[in-house]
């Protein structure tokens, strides 16, 4: 969409930009806040491997945001994004060490994930049934076969990948910024254009020769690639796999995509909201743990924080409203 | 008002019967229970089927609220915590002492309304959308349940408790007895009251109903009470089967309650559907999952199994209607 207007108007290109981004100037307020308290607390953070260590732990949550944010834009949702990372995590620790070496095995994390994600959109878009109770029995079913593929803690990752990715090199955020630019790409592509038409006026897009249903089943798809890529990051991070290491990022995605303005109803939010909502989200835990903050407090203070950030602009907008 | 009544319940007839999706449930349920009967020996046993509606008794429990919800037109993911703090919260409030435990009880069911209601006041005058709203209060009760009672298993000695998960009338167990009772009231509120009317009326059309002069935030934040509420009586219920409660307890049924109500024919998008459906839902999820603990498989299996086979009854019972 970016891309054509571009070509027409540069100035015109600029303010689309600019007003897509109006709504998410209170969080990229509270980001860089968060941010300045963490780099306040732990100045250990500005330095190359203070920001490596960050981005480590920020990355997998980035790419579910991204991964959640993708689906709900179309409309949909998914529940199986833990089950997904999971055995995105098993494949890449099972294959590997093994004959196929690394290459192999991106290969391999990348193909599961891509099938599995279509055969989910094509389950919930061709055959009509609710999205959040397909995905909900999809994660049963994923969630399985990582058991399958291995049924405890274990399996390997070759040391120089995991130094590559997870040691002290800022790799991680240069993932980021490259997922980040391949989905500024995606949307100039006859099927990231649908995205949004799909997602904010389905019958208006489908009358309109958009191929709605297209682009929600590659939604589905590349959603499940991010989940896996998120889960062969773990498994480089940890040097194994782990069949249910993923089970927290089904809520997380959702709540950081959430945070970052995406809507449920589809077509309402942007990808930079998604990512700066899983950047709150993860300086959020990295602040609470540099307080003191023991664990549990840390679910008491997500729940507020995600009910504030979500109830605050409706607040505002309603005193606007109401001079 | 009639009107509406008539369309929900269609006059009787042999294609209507087909299209109803309580029945076709109901007729799943019957089907599956036969068909595991004869395949499977003490499967069909009056013993194994009265353990089959003990456990349903739980999630047909919780997924009163989750039907009322749904059919709202919302949904809560919160009945899981909310569970787990009735199922906890109940034998802390007895350790301060009463004889039989009512009053323990009792304190612990308005606990649970309580946090319902906070979920309505959000998603009704904060207007944060269900989903989230429900999500952040279950993250907050987790945290709230760990401090308060770590990760030890509490466990309740009180008369009304173990009445509750013990004692039997007729044969059939209080819980269940306890379940059938209050899916009556269930029943009777939603079909035959104007509250039920405006719970239908507010999941197909908000906007409607609040211009039709239906008090769109007291219904939502009463419907979501009665989520609460009713998820809170399914955790003093599993506490009464279990004898003890610990934090992570009343996980498993938050997504049972949803795949209850699916099963059951209400649409996830509201508006339509009945408890009637989800009665059976219950029983059925109850049913595959001990088909699945019968048939011996790993985990994977086991969980590969469940998943597919709530995506094959989706598919008989669960379809959203063509969208024009």
């Amino acid at each position: 969409m970016s891309s054509m207007i571009r070509t027409g108007d540069d100035r015109l290109y600029w303010r689309v930009q600019g007003e897509r981004n109006r709504g998410l100037m209170g969080l990229f307020a509270v980001v860089a806040a968060f941010l300045a308290l963490y780099a306040y607390l732990f100045p250990g953070l500005l330095s190359v491997a203070g920001v490596s260590k960050f981005a480590q732990s920020w990355l997998p949550l980035a790419l579910v945001a991204m991964a959640q944010a993708i689906l709900m834009l179309t409309g949909g949702i998914s529940l199986a994004i833990g089950a997904t990372v999971s055995l995105g995590a098993v494949i890449a620790a099972t294959t590997m060490s093994g004959y196929f070496g690394v290459a192999g095995g991106i290969v391999a994390v990348s193909a599961s994930g891509l099938v599995i994600g279509a055969l989910c959109g094509v389950i919930a878009i061709r055959l009509r049934l609710p999205a959040i109770i397909v995905t909900l029995a999809a994660s049963f079913i994923i969630g399985g076969l990582a058991l399958l593929i291995l049924p405890r803690p274990g399996g390997a990752i070759p040391g120089w990948f995991s130094d590559l990715l997870a040691g002290n090199t800022p790799a991680a955020l240069v993932l980021v910024f490259l997922v980040a630019l391949l989905w500024k790409l995606y949307l100039a592509t006859p099927l990231g254009l649908s995205l949004y038409a799909a997602g904010e006026n389905p019958v208006g897009a489908y009358r309109a020769g958009v191929p709605v249903d297209a682009a929600r089943i590659a939604a589905y798809a590349i959603s499940g690639l991010l989940s896996t890529l998120a889960g062969l990051f773990i498994a480089a991070q940890t040097g194994s796999g782990d069949p249910v290491i993923g089970q927290a990022f089904t809520l997380n995605s959702i709540a950081a995509a959430v945070l970052g303005g995406v809507g449920f109803l589809g077509g309402r939010g942007t990808m930079r909201g998604a990512i700066a909502g899983s950047l709150l989200l993860s300086v959020m835990i990295n602040v609470m743990f540099f307080l003191g903050f023991p664990p549990v407090a840390q679910y008491v203070a997500q729940g507020l924080i995600i009910i504030g950030a979500v109830a605050l602009p409706q607040l505002t907008a309603r005193f606007r409203r109401r001079p | 008002m009639n009107q509406a009544n008539h369309s929900r319940f269609p006059a009787w007839s042999p294609r209507a019967l087909l299209r109803n999706r309580a029945f076709l449930t109901v007729a799943i349920v019957i089907l599956v229970w036969v068909v595991a009967g004869f395949a499977k020996p003490g499967f069909g046993s009056y013993g194994h089927l009265r353990y089959l509606l003990e456990l349903a008794a739980v999630i047909g429990l919780v997924a009163i609220g989750q039907t009322y919800v749904v059919i709202a037109g919302g949904i809560d993911l919160s009945v899981g915590a909310i569970v787990t703090v009735s199922a906890v919260g109940v034998p802390l409030v007895a350790l301060s002492g009463d004889g039989s435990g009512t009053f323990a009880v009792l304190i612990i069911l308005v606990a649970a309304t309580s946090i319902g209601f906070l979920n309505g006041l959000g998603v009704a005058y904060l207007r944060i959308h269900p989903m989230i709203m429900t999500l952040a209060m279950a993250t907050f009760l987790q945290g709230v349940l760990i401090l308060i009672a770590g990760g030890t298993a509490i466990s309740a000695q009180n008369p009304l408790l173990a009445w509750l998960g013990n004692a039997r009338i007729i044969g059939i167990p209080a819980g269940v007895l306890l379940w059938a009772v209050v899916s009556g009231a269930a029943l009777a509120v939603l079909h035959a009251t104007p509250f039920g009317a405006r719970l239908y009326a507010l999941g197909a059309n908000p906007l409607a109903s609040a211009l039709s002069g239906i008090n769109v935030q007291a219904t939502t934040m009463a419907v979501y009470a009665v989520s609460g509420l009713a998820a809170g009586l399914a955790g003093v219920l599993i506490l009464g089967m279990n004898g003890q409660g610990y934090v992570g307890i009343g996980d498993p049924y938050l997504l049972a309650s949803i795949a209850a109500v699916v099963l059951g024919g209400t649409s996830i998008l509201g508006g339509s559907g009945s408890y009637a459906g989800t009665i059976p839902g219950a029983i059925l999820l109850v049913t595959i999952t001990a088909l699945i603990t019968v048939v011996n498989a790993s985990a994977g299996w086991r969980s590969i199994l469940f998943g597919s086979l709530i995506l094959l009854l989706l598919l008989l019972s669960g379809r959203e209607s063509q969208r024009r």
